[in-house]
């Protein structure tokens, strides 16, 4: 994976990317969760080997933060997208 | 001087040399004649130097072998260079060339005796020895040391140039042979922008020295079509050096790299010589085919005189007849097919040749270079008989110079039929054609080049795929074409006989390890070196995985290979690193910085003014009178919408909601670990405009951490903009500053106008600021933001204004001073990747009772169970004792010192005259104000105590007058 | 000259094998999974230390093939934290003691190590670590300059780079050892005592039974197991999901690379945390780099380009006299990251798999004592007190240890 398809600015360089982390959405409300629902989102990783959704930032560019498809042992892209919902604080989580 | 004509030729067709013009450099101290276009081996060839270098472990001498860069054996050092290719460096005028590792002379190597003793030195020796008495094993590494390495470093290599280039291309073309040439032409034909790079000054490949001269391909017609094609550009000289994902290639010409984006890659690499393995297989004059080839067509250089040429195709006999037409003379020619399987070949040779079929050469014999070589019937148990010689053609076969392919993730396998690794499977994008993919007869590289510049096209979408029948046409061609390789590696023998000829590996060494266990590819690999020296396994590589299949029982197939890792060919530090590009950020006041007498330091990507000479003074000045600091590193974020409040709720431990306009607040940013990140002041500029600073080095990446939470999920009604460098700072501090600021305004600037915390838009010397009573260092002081444009104009006016009341620039030093004497702290200094604000001394600023912010749920449990450590205060029993920053706190007990905490910050405060620092306490000891404990200090332990609260005006009363 | 070399030189056969091939059985009492170092060391220490030899290592590829081979071979004890320093400074002593246990030389070359420090703040969290390693026993100290130079005449210490060298971390015990030798070595001892060493067996399955775990699927074949020791790295997630349990581990490449052999001109180890960078000079002349984990979490080991050419630009910045020396090779290891630069190692969630995992970038340092320390659990049940500061469960405690803050680059 040398290039990173943006989904503002097209296919670039991995180099001008920031790498996120794989997916991991933030508990909706921290407090009621139990411990080792909390555990596993502050500490534990799927870390897949296979296709990983995971987050991206186009640092050199437009400063998108985007989801990408990655396949983590060819390091071949298959998708990338915006996260695209727009949830307001009463907890909506996002619909990608 | 050596003589230059010994060896060479008359004018041949074709050759590179310029012989209207000579030149000298010398090699171990002797003048050496060559004309431009020789390389440092042609020369050396031509004036019949034969021994160049020594062999890494044995000191064996070693002369040209492949004359193509692929082998170890004319390594030499070129003045400040170590390990140059002679084969394939260009001869320059006064060039010093050197032999490496040798000692006193090439000829009179002393380490040479080391192949007396070589039995005891058998693969992987050192493991075996030097194990008793252990105390003995430095002494013997310091002699291992003093004989291992090739060239030499000089540690005064003077610096040069080098640089990189960008180049994007529909199709990258590797390899400008015959099959590279019609691949690039047939790709632009279809439309396709074609880059073809080839590591030689002219394209051709082997059709460039094949011998005879090629009556089988329209060469020059191509070269041409090719440089004349708009579509195409030719990169000579320029060496692939790997391939990563999605197509992307480096590729090195001189002291210039290129970094590739290709839509499609054509890898026409070709193939070189492969090894046989015989007794004394490396002795100097053992030449392969394509050596020979080469030094007579390119360099008009005779690579021998009497010539014993082996072979297992029709190639051989080819060569044979061009060294006779040279006038070498061809003693014999050593076949290990039967007469019935060549092609009509023998009758070329002139009738002095005498002719073995189903022969092969045993062993090199000769003192130092050949002399000569046995010759035996392969299958008969008979004495072999001399041939006295002075050259040996070995010429069996074809190793596929596949690399780039294997690091393109082809799937390669061993094609039994044609004894040769030929790649299988064939990632999307990549093609393959010519000798590489097992292509021998010109017609068929010609017409497989083609048709992979189709295939490429129309991976493009610019063309309509070639018809399947085509391809398989194609590979029928091949198959039914001539064989190139024998399937055998080696013949019998009984003394040294060299699989890895950088590393003196033989093949008993092989057959023992594997007895020992490393009957894998890759344990046999690390346990006997093979493949890893400066060859790479592209002498090794294929005939190691023979002779493991042959000891282990398995296939060819089954016993794999080893993992082609980048670069193919050596490439030199310098050309990676191309120009200098580490970035350098400067304020705008960074000429006036220096110009008056700052020392300046390096605070991240920027440079800051350490001091102007004199910290303590500086530190008095503002205490006294007035200071001046240039803070225009702080990081600087514009928060903008009405959802400003609720995203700053939830990033900041602290309330936002409240702030009125005009006002400013500290904030503490945590990560959901409760970790504190980053610290800085927020100003509300208007209803909806918000104003953030961040500290120097967390500005990147804090904005990138507020942009991902505004863009997954936070980002109602908010835009948060980075302006660290729209805008200058600088903070103009000590209880003048009010009178020096009133100089520049006519703003009310007192304090029921102006109070601490809050903000002010005001017009200075003309130039619209924004700034911020805030008291970093614990004195009246204004932040001001300003244009960065208008920063030097703005910095001036303020210290002529300052002149009367003896205002001075002042350096971090100071400012680091300023704010200890406040107990304020600097985050990534006082706290760590682990601390969180509640124990850092911060509780005050968090506000659990909020709504979900990050950090909130492990800081209430800290508040919670209350914090093990402490960040607190602390001063010294012993006056003048300042304990440097990283000194440990300990307990002593009966069992030793036990360490219960460590000094993050300390200094002499010039304004109390005595020392004070902050450090991290176990929480019951740190929260009893006065408290003692011990500093180790040089082995001693110095009694401090605990510390509540600022040192310096522990109410704030100066910050508010 | 040993006596077994001059055997072997005048003997028509040869040396007697290092390992030799066992059938694989289908029960063990103990199955370990990675044949790299961490799992060799603990079944050769089950064996040798508490007689434990119905053990079979299973090894999806060759021994070693994964980090222990893969790694740039220092050794170290100069940490930040005492927990720290006290693990890797008992490894340091068995490594220093392994030659003459295994009769097989590993070449440990105790030449120094040096970390550079080019900002105040590296210099102050250099003198922290020196003073927490000399309080605890550990040879290491801030040295200036003029000391610098004379170890290291090479090293461009004027104000010409952009981070100018201020001092460095010193630890005089810090070395080099022949990494495949300590693999081999314990591979030989472990199999000498009875454990079964399998090569090429890959496990695709483990058997868990009412919290239990009862044993390994394998290409060839099922294995039944009342004890099972992930200690596969890279691949630590992958195994550890076989068994449900989910680590706070992402594996992300490490690369590294070597230069064509030069004469020997560099003694020391010289790493700088500010340039993510590190060198030292093999006994065979070669210079071996390496850098900082890459940016994105991987499984691959192709390497990339822009490992290379920011790596020689780093190296240039500190040995401006190296730019004519040619790179030869490079490649990349899986390194399992885990959130504070500490190892995992202990007990799961399910009852007898154990884990030996998190090793991220400084596994090889403490193959002995991590070896010994897991043969102790398995074979006591009990966690000794050198590993409890790292096992799995501090992170549901958010009891993380504080490491992170000198592992920018932990070599």
């Amino acid at each position: 994976m040398i290039l990173l398809n943006c989904p503002n600015c097209g296919p670039r360089n991995v180099q001008e990317f920031r790498f996120g982390g794989e997916h991991n959405p933030r508990p909706a409300a921290p407090l009621a969760v139990d411990n080792a629902e909390w555990t596993d989102y502050l500490f534990l990783k799927a870390n897949k080997l296979g296709v990983q959704k995971e987050w991206w930032y186009h640092r050199a560019g437009c400063r998108l933060w985007f989801l990408a498809e990655r396949h983590t042992q060819s390091n071949q892209v298959l998708k990338t997208y915006c996260w695209t919902a727009r949830p307001n604080r009463e907890g909506e989580t996002c619909v990608e | 001087m050596l003589n230059n004509a010994l060896y060479r030729l008359e004018p041949q067709a074709g050759e590179t040399i310029d012989r209207a013009q000579t030149f000298t450099f010398t090699f171990e101290g002797r003048a050496v004649i060559a004309h431009p276009g020789d390389t440092i081996a042609s020369a050396l060839a031509a004036a019949g130097v034969h021994v160049i270098s020594r062999s890494f472990k044995y000191h064996r001498p070693r002369g040209v072998m492949c004359m193509a860069g692929h082998c170890p054996n004319c390594l030499v050092q070129v003045g400040d260079e170590p390990n140059v290719r002679a084969c394939q460096t260009p001869a320059e005028p006064d060039m010093v060339v050197k032999p490496q590792n040798v000692w006193p002379s090439l000829k009179k190597d002393a380490m040479a005796f080391t192949g007396l003793f070589s039995r005891f030195m058998p693969v992987g020796f050192y493991y075996k020895t030097f194990i008793r008495p252990q105390a003995m094993w430095p002494l013997f590494e310091r002699i291992l040391r003093r004989i291992a390495g090739l060239g030499k470093v000089n540690p005064a290599t003077p610096p040069d140039r080098y640089d990189k280039q960008y180049l994007h291309t529909d199709v990258a073309v590797v390899g400008g042979g015959p099959a590279g040439l019609s691949a690039a032409l047939a790709a632009a034909e279809q439309g396709a922008t074609v880059s073809l790079f080839d590591e030689n000054p002219q394209p051709g490949g082997h059709w460039r020295y094949a011998l005879p001269a090629p009556d089988d391909g329209p060469l020059p017609d191509l070269a041409a079509q090719a440089e004349a094609h708009p579509g195409i550009t030719v990169y000579p000289e320029t060496t692939v050096l790997s391939c990563y994902e999605d197509n992307w290639l480096s590729a090195r010409r001189g002291n210039r790299l290129f970094k590739i984006r290709a839509g499609a890659v054509i890898f026409a690499t070709g193939a070189y010589d492969r090894p046989l393995i015989f007794d004394n297989d490396e002795l100097p004059g053992v030449r392969f085919g394509g050596a020979a080839q080469r030094l007579l067509r390119l360099y008009g250089v005779q690579p021998g005189k009497r010539a014993i040429v082996v072979t297992a195709n029709d190639g051989g006999w080819r060569i044979a007849a061009g060294l006779q037409a040279a006038g070498v003379s061809v003693v014999a020619v050593v076949d290990e097919r039967p007469e019935s399987e060549a092609g009509a070949v023998s009758h070329v040779l002139q009738a002095d040749a005498r002719v073995f079929w189903r022969h092969t050469i045993r062993a090199a014999r000769g003192a130092g270079a050949v002399e000569g070589a046995d010759i035996a019937p392969l299958d008969a148990q008979v004495r072999p008989q001399f041939i006295a010689g002075d050259l040996i053609v070995i010429n069996i076969g074809l190793t596929p110079a596949n690399g780039l392919l294997y690091q393109a993730q082809t799937k390669i396998s061993y094609n039994e039929d044609r004894a040769e690794f030929l790649p299988e499977t064939l990632p999307a994008g990549v093609f393959a054609a010519g000798r590489v993919a097992g292509s021998h007869a010109g017609a068929t590289e010609l017409a497989e080049g083609r048709l992979a510049g189709r295939q490429a096209a129309a991976f493009l979408g610019l063309a309509p795929a070639p018809p399947s029948a085509e391809i398989t046409a194609l590979a029928g061609q091949k198959a039914a074409g001539p064989k190139r390789s024998s399937a055998r590696v080696d013949v019998p023998g009984s003394q040294k006989r060299f699989v890895c000829f950088c590393e003196d590996v033989t093949d008993k060494d092989l057959e023992t390890a594997i007895a020992e266990g490393f009957d894998s590819i890759e344990l046999l690999k690390r346990y006997s070196t093979i493949s890893m020296g400066p060859c790479q396994g592209k002498m090794c590589a294929a005939n190691t995985i023979h002779l493991c299949a042959r000891h282990t029982g398995q296939s060819v197939a089954q016993t794999g290979t080893t993992t082609a890792r980048p670069p193919l060919a050596p490439v030199s530090l310098g050309v990676l690193a191309g120009q200098n590009m580490e970035p350098v950020k400067r304020t705008a006041l960074d000429a006036w910085h220096r110009a008056n007498g700052a020392g300046m330091m390096v605070a991240g990507l920027w440079m800051r003014p350490e001091h102007y000479g004199n910290p303590p003074a500086e530190v008095q000045a503002v205490r006294e009178r007035v200071g001046l600091i240039d803070v225009s590193t702080l990081g600087k974020l514009q928060l903008t919408g009405p959802g400003a409040p609720d995203f700053l709720d939830r990033i900041y431990v602290n309330k936002w909601q409240k702030l009125g306009v005009g006002r400013v607040r500290y904030g503490v940013m945590c990560n959901d670990e409760g970790v504190v990140m980053n610290d800085g002041v927020t100003a509300r500029l208007s209803e909806t405009t918000w104003y953030t600073t961040t500290t120097s080095s967390g500005a990147g990446a804090i904005f990138e951490w507020m942009q991902w939470w505004l863009q997954s999920g936070w980002g109602g009604e908010v835009h948060v903009t980075n302006i660290s460098e729209v805008n200058a700072a600088f903070n103009l501090a000590g209880p003048r500053a009010r009178a020096v600021l009133q100089k520049l305004t006519d703003a009310d600037l007192l304090n029921e106008a102006f109070p601490y915390m809050h903000v002010r838009h005001l017009t200075l010397a003309g130039v619209a600021c924004m700034v911020m009573r805030i008291g970093f260092t614990g004195e009246l002081s204004y932040e001001i933001h300003c244009p960065t444009g208008a920063a030097h104009y703005v910095w001036e006016r303020l210290l002529d204004a300052g002149r009367d009341f003896g205002i001075a620039p002042f350096g971090v030093e100071a400012q680091r001073i300023l704010r200890l004497e406040k107990a304020h702290i600097i985050v990534g200094q006082d706290t760590d990747a682990l601390s969180d604000p509640i124990s850092a001394d911060m509780a005050w600023a968090v506000k659990l009772d909020k709504a979900d912010f990050l950090g909130q749920r492990p800081l209430r449990q800290v508040a919670q169970d209350g914090p093990a450590q402490r960040l607190v205060g602390f001063t010294m029993a012993r006056p003048g004792l300042v304990p440097d920053e990283g000194l440990q706190i300990v307990r002593p007990t009966a069992a030793g010192p036990e360490i219960i905490g460590w000094v993050t910050s300390s200094r002499h405060s010039p304004t109390l005259n005595q020392t004070i620092g902050l450090c991290w306490l176990p929480a019951p000891l740190a929260g009893q104000p006065g408290a003692t404990f011990t500093i180790r200090m040089n082995g001693k332990l110095e009694e401090a105590r605990v510390h509540h609260g600022p040192f310096y005006d522990p109410q704030g009363d100066r910050l508010r007058i | 000259m040993s006596f077994k070399l001059i055997k072997q030189a005048f003997s028509s056969g040869q040396p007697p094998p290092m390992w030799k091939p066992q059938p694989l059985k289908d029960r063990y009492d103990v199955v370990i999974i990675g044949g790299g170092g961490h799992g060799l060391a603990t079944a050769y220490y089950l064996a040798r230390e508490h007689g434990i030899t119905d053990v079979a290592v299973l090894e999806k590829r060759y021994i070693g093939s994964g980090g222990s081979g893969r790694n740039t071979a220092i050794v170290r004890s100069n940490y930040l934290t005492p927990e720290g320093v006290r693990f890797y400074d008992e490894s340091v002593k068995l490594y220093g003691q392994m030659s003459e246990e295994f009769d097989f030389n590993v070449m440990f070359s105790r030449r120094g190590h040096l970390t550079l420090a080019h900002t105040d703040g590296a210099v102050r969290t250099m003198r922290r670590r020196a003073e927490v390693n000399r309080l605890q026993g550990v040879d290491s100290r801030l040295i200036w300059p003029d000391e610098l130079a004379r170890l290291c005449p090479p090293l461009d210490l004027s104000d010409h780079p952009r981070y100018p060298v201020q001092a460095a971390l010193y630890h005089p015990p810090g070395g080099i050892i022949r990494h495949d030798a300590v693999v081999w070595g314990y591979a030989r001892h472990a199999v000498r005592r009875g454990v079964h060493l399998h090569q090429l067996t890959e496990v695709t399955g483990i058997t868990v039974e009412k919290g239990k775990v009862t044993g390994v699927n394998t290409r060839r074949g099922r294995i039944k197991a009342g004890t099972v020791l992930n200690v596969t790295a890279g691949w630590a997630g992958v195994i550890a999901d076989m068994a449900g349990v989910k680590l706070p581990i992402a594996t992300s490449p490490l690369q590294a690379c070597v230069t064509e052999p030069l004469k020997p001109f560099l003694d020391v180890i010289i790493v700088s945390g500010s340039l993510h960078v590190y060198i030292s000079q093999s006994d065979r002349g070669e210079l071996v780099m390496g850098a900082a984990v890459d940016p994105f979490a991987s499984y691959s080991m192709r390497g990339s380009f822009s490992f290379i050419e920011g790596l020689a630009g780093h190296m240039l910045e500190l040995f401006p006299s190296l730019r004519h020396v040619r790179l030869m090779r490079q490649w990349a290891g899986l390194c399992d990251m885990t959130p504070d630069y500490s190892p995992i190692m202990g007990h799961t969630s399910v009852d007898g798999f154990l884990v030996d995992v998190g090793w991220g970038t400084y596994g090889f340092k403490a193959i002995p004592v991590s070896g010994k320390m897991m043969a102790q659990l398995i074979a006591t049940g009990q966690t000794p007190d050198l590993i409890r500061p790292f096992r799995l469960s501090r992170f549901e405690e958010h009891n993380l240890v504080g490491e992170k803050g000198a592992a920018s680059v932990g070599h």
